[in-house]
């Protein structure tokens, strides 16, 4: 690539008065330079013929796992989401979302609004007591995003602010994330993490977070990771430049994950695609601490496994842990429009159970004409 | 690296700026959302759950 710039201004069309200047400068780097661009653009070379690929974030290490598995769509009691678009392209849409009758929470209201256009993402949230969460990214071009979250509230220190970056090189993700940072003395707690893939299905990382709430206090710790995927589909012969790891149409496709945090926990997953509709994750939790003055030690495991099956009109999540919880979510889709959901848990261990029932309501303020106007549009100049 | 009165400054700064952000980040967003969506959505679309 310098080679490339310097040969492009070499050959100048006029010879100007610098031109022996710009050679005898040219005459100069060059001897450094060129060894360095050269010995660069063959280790680049030599990684290619690896056949790495782009291994994703670290942050979405899990992804498929966190989406296949119920945890985090489960709800308690009852709840109304109404959505209302308003634009198409960009995407504007607000949000009043209820909730009521929860044993552990008190009643909500909650207004959001989210804005997006092809580089920016505006989101807000303000619920009745006059919290306020944001939420901001910016992506610079195809691989690099700046990301913005913060909790704000009215009373003292229960704010809080997170500013990311996300570099996707060809074989690698960097993630530079610092929460609370204070502009005085740059106290706060900073992590950065960095997943590159080693082998044509496998990738290693590490995420190393630096907490530091006083300017005395330094603390770092360290998590490794490692990701091991099926075999690229025989499909898709450019694994380098695919964006994403795996195209996860193709049948049979797994995904494993293990991180080792530091204090001693293992966590491990397994992903799979069974049918283009079924997906089955498997999670094991391993919390072995050793015994040591602060307290005896601990050894504990957690194994969930959960299935989820997409049908036409509607979504269903089941999953079993290995301490005892049976749970499921149904969520069907009676119109596009409108869709029910129904969820519950038991815990037969504890004896306690949980069950959660909502509504999904879209609309849309366009008159059809003006949706398929707008659908037009967007068919024929693609923004 | 700062003295103290510039510290006071800057964090008086930071508050300025969270109150701003606690009140104008919503309507922010619905300017933003509003202005550039096409076509314009009503107003009171744009707050009202009914509506």
């Amino acid at each position: 690539m310098d080679e490339k710039v310097v040969s492009a201004s070499t050959p100048s069309p006029a010879p100007s008065a610098f031109t022996p200047y710009l050679d005898a400068l040219h005459s100069i780097h060059r001897p450094i330079t060129n060894p360095i661009a050269n010995t660069y653009s063959r280790f680049e070379k030599w990684k290619e013929g690896f056949g790495l690929y782009q291994p994703g974030t670290v942050e979405n290490l899990t992804r498929e796992i966190k989406q296949t598995h119920l945890t985090n769509f489960l709800f308690d009691g009852a709840r109304a989401d109404l959505t209302k678009g308003l634009s198409l392209s960009p995407a504007f849409q607000v949000t009043h979302s209820f909730s009521l009758a929860s044993a552990t929470q008190p009643p909500s209201y909650n207004f959001g609004a989210v804005f997006a256009d092809n580089n920016t993402l505006l989101q807000g949230g303000v619920d009745h007591t006059g919290s306020v969460t944001a939420r901001a990214n910016q992506s610079w071009g195809a691989n690099d995003t700046t990301k913005m979250q913060a909790q704000l509230s009215g009373q003292p220190g229960h704010s809080m602010i997170q500013i990311e970056h996300d570099h996707a090189g060809p074989h690698y993700s960097l993630n530079l994330r610092t929460i609370n940072p204070s502009p005085t003395d740059l106290t706060g707690i900073h992590m950065v993490s960095l997943l590159h893939s080693v082998s044509p299905r496998l990738a290693l990382g590490f995420e190393t977070l630096i907490q530091h709430p006083q300017p005395q206090i330094l603390e770092t710790s360290t998590s490794y990771l490692a990701k091991l995927t099926s075999l690229p589909a025989p499909g898709s012969a450019v694994p380098v430049s695919s964006p994403t790891s795996l195209g996860l149409n193709s049948l049979n496709q797994w995904i494993a994950t293990l991180q080792l945090q530091p204090q001693g926990i293992i966590q491990s997953t397994y992903y799979q695609k069974l049918s283009p509709s079924v997906d089955v994750g498997l999670d094991l939790q391993i919390l072995n601490t050793p015994a040591s003055p602060m307290g005896p030690g601990k050894r504990e495991a957690t194994a969930t496994l959960g299935a989820k099956y997409e049908f036409r009109m509607a979504t269903f999540r089941g999953q079993v842990d290995s301490q005892g919880k049976v749970g499921m979510l149904l969520e069907q889709r009676f119109t596009p429009a409108f869709a029910f959901l129904v969820g519950g848990e038991i815990d037969h261990l504890k004896g306690t159970s949980k069950i959660g029932m909502g509504v999904m309501i879209e609309s849309s303020s366009m008159t059809p004409e003006e949706m398929q106007a707008q659908a037009q549009a967007a068919g024929m100049a693609p923004m | 690296m700062f003295s103290d009165e510039t510290k006071d400054k800057i964090n008086a700064a930071v508050g300025v700026g969270k109150t701003v952000a606690v009140y104008g980040w919503i309507p922010f967003i619905l300017y933003v959302g509003y202005s550039r969506s096409s076509p314009q959505p009503s107003l009171i679309k744009l707050i009202s759950p009914l509506a």
